[in-house]
């Protein structure tokens, strides 16, 4: 049932001429299904570790294993393949093509071609609230629309791992809940997700797991809890006796 | 102090006996505060004795009691309502007092004491997320607010254990 699917080992990452965003020594697994919000300051590192994940970095030193392969050990062709056999990527940005359509910016992924493809971008399409807005170029579309589309193209080889960085960092509170209740719905049905934030509302509201990174280093690993809870066991609002 | 008001508003709808206002009243505040009848009854009583409310009709059964809002109760509502929640800042400064002692006695290990506690307010969190969802689900507008302030409350906290965490408690206290 716990299938590990993510391995680090004592990874370090160092950049040249500075050192924000540099890991040292980080050791973390991932297993299958897991929920798992990556949490801590700008330039503590914590899209670093994602980006290694999703073999978009080398480390330094260390050992980064998805899914039993070591991703430091593949070279380049190898690890676009890995990318696209198993990495769904969400970006803060969305990093869609301005002068493709919706439909065309998620189909550029897809492994299967001609009309398979076609049938399943347009379920993610569907699925994801967007069917009607297939034939727009990004530019006609609104920032929740634009990550909905960006998590289609994530979507579309079905990925082992769905990595999402800050996905609601440019979009207004709506749009954002939105596009993390989607996210949230994909977990349930068996989708693991790694998410890198600095919200900690955010995490907590869909993550079970949340790891948080300071500095370059893991500083605490927690497993949260979801039990049904009276609302008086949760909140309390302060009542003091009238004493006069 | 805001039960005897949040008694004088429900009075102000109708007239009310002690367990119609207790009812109403964790209706109101969706769970979160729960008062035992007899603080009901001492502050009708005091509302009563202050001219605030006044009884409607004489016993009825079981010497269950209705009552009603008095001009002068109404007057102090009005003004209740318009003032501003001031006052100093309210906090939970347990955790505050126990890193100064901890760095004071047993120059303990802080860093463990705020990770601890940080795990504490993001399970908390975790919990008001969830209460919240839930109350938004079966359409409990007035609890989700509340929570949503909840929610802003812990986050705050996070952030402060965040802070400490950065900062030498061990330097300062040896000095």
């Amino acid at each position: 049932m716990n299938t590990e699917l993510v391995r680090l080992t004592d990874v370090t990452k160092v950049y040249q001429g500075g050192i924000t965003g540099a890991l040292n020594g980080v050791s973390v697994t991932v297993e299958e299904g897991e929920f798992t919000a990556i949490m801590g300051p700008s330039g503590s590192g914590k899209s670093t570790m994602l980006n290694l994940v999703a073999g978009l970095d080398r480390p330094t030193s260390g050992s980064v294993f998805v899914r039993g392969t070591d991703l430091a050990k593949e070279g380049e062709a190898g690890l676009a393949t890995f990318r696209r056999d198993h990495i769904g990527f969400v970006f803060q940005f969305f990093n869609l093509l301005p002068n493709l359509t919706a439909l065309e910016n998620v189909l550029l992924p897809a492994q299967l071609k001609g009309n398979t493809a076609k049938v399943r971008a347009g379920e993610l399409l569907d699925r994801l609230g967007i069917a009607e807005v297939a034939d727009r170029y990004p530019a006609r579309l609104s920032g929740g629309q634009q990550q909905r589309v960006a998590m289609a193209r994530a979507l579309v080889n079905k990925p082992t791992l769905l990595l999402a960085d800050e996905p609601t960092g440019a979009l207004d509170t709506q749009s954002g809940e939105h596009v993390m209740d989607l996210v949230a719905q994909l977990h349930r049905e068996g989708q693991t997700v790694l998410l890198v934030t600095h919200d900690a509302k955010l995490a907590t509201r869909h993550a079970e797991r949340v790891i948080s990174v300071i500095d370059g280093r893991i500083v605490d690993d927690a497993r949260l809890e979801s039990p049904e809870r009276a609302p008086s066991e949760v909140i309390r609002v302060r009542g003091e006796e009238a004493a006069r | 102090m805001s039960l005897k008001y949040g008694v004088l508003g429900l009075l102000k709808e109708q007239p009310l006996h002690g367990y119609e206002v207790k009812n109403r009243f964790e209706a109101m505040l969706g769970g979160t505060w729960e008062v035992n009848i007899g603080q009901i009854y001492t502050t009708l009583q005091r509302l009563e004795r202050d001219g605030l409310v006044r009884p409607v009709g004489p016993r009825g059964d079981r010497g269950k009691l209705l009552y009603e809002l008095s001009a002068e109760g109404q007057r102090a509502l009005d003004e209740w309502l318009i003032q501003p929640d001031s006052g100093p800042q309210q906090l939970h400064e347990d955790i505050y007092v126990k890193l100064l002692l901890a760095t004071r006695i047993a120059n303990g290990n802080l860093q463990e004491m705020l990770a601890r506690q940080k795990r504490t307010y993001l399970q908390r969190l975790r919990d008001l997320n969830r209460l919240e969802k839930r109350a938004r689900s079966e359409g409990r507008v007035d609890l989700a607010r509340l929570v949503r302030g909840a929610l802003l409350h812990a986050e705050a906290d996070l952030k402060w254990m965040d802070e400490l965490s950065s900062e030498r408690f061990e330097v300062e206290a040896t000095e």
